[in-house]
């Protein structure tokens, strides 16, 4: 059986999330930086185990430094979130735990992952760095531009959304 | 004679012919000033060699400078290209509506020429709904080619886009992608207006005709080609209204396989 899953990814302008959802879907990455407008949907279906899979609804919406700021209505019927933050650059994530206070407060019970995606720019050091803003809250350390963990991330989201 | 007219003598002998000489010399001079400075005398000199010369260059232009106008027009249009769509596109325009017409013309003439020469009963009755409605029998021929049709009906959940169910008698589109899309322009369009309880009824696309449903949790998305007029709209809405009605009940939006064949059950005949 296949079912259809609404997945939204969040964070700020920059962070790589059409990076992670175009690394996801089709396999490829560009370092060209397209800012994305409005709303973008990319479809990829998986499978869960033998008999189930699930087709991911991927809705990359625009970035904004305040999760409130981002369109209400497209956040709507949402199964699962993925929260994107861009560890090369920390005013990214110097919010984190407000930003993900709301989306808790907001959506109780949609889960959520937290994503520290562009892994392949930074140091070990410079994440200790910032261990403590980071490690409670992030759940994978990504990089779209050499793939590392971003199916494993959706695959995840994908097992718990069924 | 003394030395003096001797002197005379000898200058009269030696220059005579270089004065005579000279004179002609001065003459010709004059000629020439005369055909350089008077209009008409330089152009009836000059104009035959101009006109060899322009012969010549037009005869030679083809093979000589063709390649390199054509290159400078290449990047011309190329750096250019804004503007000279902007020139072209109202010309274009008006070619594809005449050419539009033309046929329509030459196809309501071909079916009225093939009309004359047949009789049938259909033809018999066409003719009488032709005289009660007062529309040419030809034009309700081609009213009926034209007629609107039913391509594809999906029914979408509310704020997720996630697809309920979906019948086409053809897929062209992935219905899962159409649906979220189209939530979200519904959505942005309802955000924009920043008015309560109102709703994106329609979308046209090419020449694709995007009607809008709405339910309180869901909405149907039927993608019409044809002549999608008014009059279907309201057939439509009709028939969309009387299947969630009397087929559309919250356990079966929840069942898309079932949903999926009331659909297909209820559309079969979509000629309405």
């Amino acid at each position: 059986m296949t079912a259809s899953k609404k997945i939204v990814l969040l964070g700020h302008f920059g962070v790589g999330k059409s990076s992670l959802i175009r690394r996801f879907v089709e396999n490829e990455f560009s370092e060209d930086y397209i800012v994305t407008i409005g709303v973008h949907i990319s479809k990829k279906t998986i499978s869960i185990n033998e008999t189930d899979s699930a087709s991911l609804i991927i809705w990359d919406i625009e970035g904004h430094d305040d999760v409130k700021k981002a369109r209400a209505s497209y956040l709507l019927g949402t199964h699962g979130f993925i929260y994107v933050v861009d560890l090369s650059r920390p005013v990214t994530f110097k919010n984190l735990e407000t930003e993900l206070s709301y989306l808790n407060e907001k959506f109780p019970k949609i889960p959520l992952k937290v994503v520290g995606n562009k892994k392949d720019l930074v140091t070990k050091q410079h994440i200790e760095q910032y261990s403590t803003i980071l490690t409670p809250f992030i759940d994978y350390f990504t990089s779209a531009k050499t793939g590392n963990r971003v199916e494993l991330l959706f695959s995840k989201l994908a097992k718990e959304l069924l | 004679m003394n030395q003096e007219d001797k002197l005379s003598i000898i200058r009269d002998i030696l220059l005579i012919d270089e004065r005579e000489f000279a004179a002609s010399i001065e003459k010709k001079i004059n000629d020439l000033e005369l055909s350089i400075n008077v209009k008409d005398e330089l152009s009836q000199k000059v104009n035959p060699i101009i006109d060899e010369k322009i012969a010549e260059f037009i005869k030679s232009m083809p093979n000589e400078f063709s390649s390199t106008i054509t290159e400078a027009l290449k990047q011309e249009i190329k750096n250019s290209q804004d503007e000279v769509v902007e020139v072209l596109f109202p010309i274009l325009g008006k070619m594809v509506k005449r050419y539009v017409q033309h046929e329509m013309k030459m196809l309501s003439e071909n079916i009225n020429n093939q009309l004359n020469k047949t009789f049938s009963y259909r033809r018999f009755f066409g003719k009488a709904k032709s005289k009660v409605t007062g529309v040419k029998d030809s034009d309700l021929i081609i009213q009926k080619q034209l007629q609107p049709k039913i391509e594809q009906i999906i029914f979408i959940e509310k704020g997720s886009g996630i697809v309920l169910a979906e019948y086409s008698k053809e897929k062209t589109m992935d219905e899962d992608m159409v649906g979220g899309m189209l939530t979200a322009i519904k959505s942005f369009t309802e955000d924009a207006f920043k008015k309560e309880n109102q709703d994106l009824n329609y979308i046209e696309y090419d020449h694709y005709h995007i009607h809008l449903q709405n339910f309180s949790s869901y909405y149907i998305a039927v993608l019409v080609s044809g002549a999608y007029n008014v009059i279907y709209k309201d057939r439509l809405e009709d028939r969309l209204l009387e299947l969630t009605e009397k087929f559309i009940k919250p356990d079966i939006l929840k069942n898309k396989t079932q949903l999926t064949e009331k659909i297909k059950v209820y559309f079969k005949d979509d000629s309405f």
